[in-house]
């Protein structure tokens, strides 16, 4: 029976794992780390929740987010109002930021989590796949969509006492979004995909 | 077994386990797999985390001195500071939102340099002690690392809502810049830092040796 190496990422600990394992989370047994997850049906719930972050998206930059009124006056913003007077006031690097956690870095995610477990799901492994894995790797940290959803019900509170408060159809399709891009993250496994890019290599190798 | 006692380290990105040649060459070894660069241990890890983690503590400082935001009424102009805001809203009786704020903006910044930098010391002192429990601290580091994001989310969203017709306006002050700064300042840090330095002991290196002899 052949096997594979694996190498705990946290603490370095090598370990042997059955060619033939499919199923079921490995831990590491120094550290206990997850090394593996391999979960059932991950492209499958990957295609299906990666759809649905798209739509949710789009729904979220497309509707209005909040409007709030003080005394015969209202004020609405979008999703992106706030980037926008960021950039007017000149506080370019607060723009910036705000533009890229929320807008830029979950934009690309779901773009490249569509565009890779859609051929992967009609079983075409797609020739831009290790890019979109490592693009994946490195941008994980950046994608703050959770934090800013928190940064909303502060405001909300904090506005609350001064006038009236009324989420738009943005807002539910934001919180959505976040729950299902909390799951994305859960499902989401990229060892077998690696592996998958290993087969192609070797099988490009013998051809 | 460690993988370095080996000669083998495994691919940041992918993960992807490749024995290093065993004479150190000039160049770096690429990961077959992906093409990034394979080290058996981040190059310069604790003295980058070591020069990050002392930026972002002077970075804290002109975040906490200078006002987040400012709130420019007709009856002139109001400043708040992060602890200014956090009082403000405990005399006000939001108590919730007092320890949002105090927990993202204060605890979890002072929280995430105080590991690193305890991390960093147990780390350069090859201490054996409790690496589980360290290695935990590390993955918290990690994680609670973007939620001081909340206080300048908070700032912005007031920005894009707050604005009447020059009756009330609301902007982003300095501290906000800096506080930004932190925040970003000390998620690279704990990028920097290596966990498996964590593992890397002298009793933990004999053991394994004389395991393998035996």
């Amino acid at each position: 029976m052949t096997e594979k190496i694996l190498c705990c990422h946290e603490c370095d600990e090598l370990l042997r794992v059955p060619q033939t394992r499919k199923e079921g989370r490995l831990k590491c047994p120094r550290c206990g780390t997850t090394l593996l997850r391999q979960k059932k049906g991950m492209v499958e719930i990957m295609y299906a929740l990666s759809i649905a972050a798209a739509i949710l998206f789009l729904l979220t930059n497309y509707f209005p987010f909040l409007s709030f009124h003080v005394v015969g006056n209202t004020s609405h913003a979008n999703f992106m109002t706030s980037i926008i007077y960021l950039f007017g006031e000149k506080d370019w690097l607060i723009g910036i930021a705000v533009l890229m956690t929320t807008v830029v870095v979950p934009l690309i995610r779901i773009g490249l989590m569509l565009s890779l477990f859609g051929p992967i799901y009609h079983g075409i492994i797609p020739p831009y796949t290790v890019f979109a894995l490592k693009v994946l790797s490195h941008s994980l940290p950046w994608a703050m969509l959770d934090v800013f959803l928190v940064g909303v019900f502060v405001s909300m509170v904090k506005l609350v006492k001064m006038g009236t408060i009324i989420p738009g159809l943005s807002l539910w399709a934001f919180m959505v979004m976040v729950f299902v891009m909390a799951a994305m993250q859960v499902v989401f496994d990229p060892q077998p995909l690696w592996e998958k890019v290993d087969e192609r290599r070797r099988e490009r190798e013998l051809a | 077994m460690r993988a370095i006692d080996l000669g083998m380290a495994s691919c940041h990105t992918c993960q992807k386990v490749v024995k290093l040649p065993k004479v150190k060459g000039e160049g770096e070894v690429l990961c077959p797999r992906c093409g990034e660069e394979i080290h058996l241990r981040k190059p310069n890890s604790i003295q980058y985390t070591w020069a990050l983690v002392i930026a972002s503590i002077i970075l804290y400082i002109p975040a906490n001195v200078l006002p987040m935001m400012e709130v420019e009424t007709f009856a002139g102009t109001q400043a708040d500071t992060i602890i200014s805001g956090v009082l403000y809203f405990l005399e006000t009786g939001s108590y919730l939102i007092a320890s949002v704020i105090f927990i993202a903006s204060i605890i979890v910044p002072i929280t995430k340099l105080i590991i690193l930098i305890y991390l960093l010391i147990s780390v350069q002192k090859k201490s054996p002690l409790r690496q589980k429990q360290r290695k935990k601290l590390y993955t918290l580091t990690e994680i609670i690392g973007k939620w001081s994001m909340v206080d300048v989310y908070v700032v912005a969203i007031m920005i894009a809502l707050v604005h009447f017709g020059g009756m009330t306006e609301i902007k982003a002050g300095d501290g906000a810049t800096y506080f930004l700064l932190v925040v970003i300042v000390t998620m690279i840090a704990a990028m920097q830092f290596d966990p498996k330095l964590i593992w890397d002991t002298e009793i933990q290196g004999k053991k394994e040796t004389n395991a393998r002899n035996a």
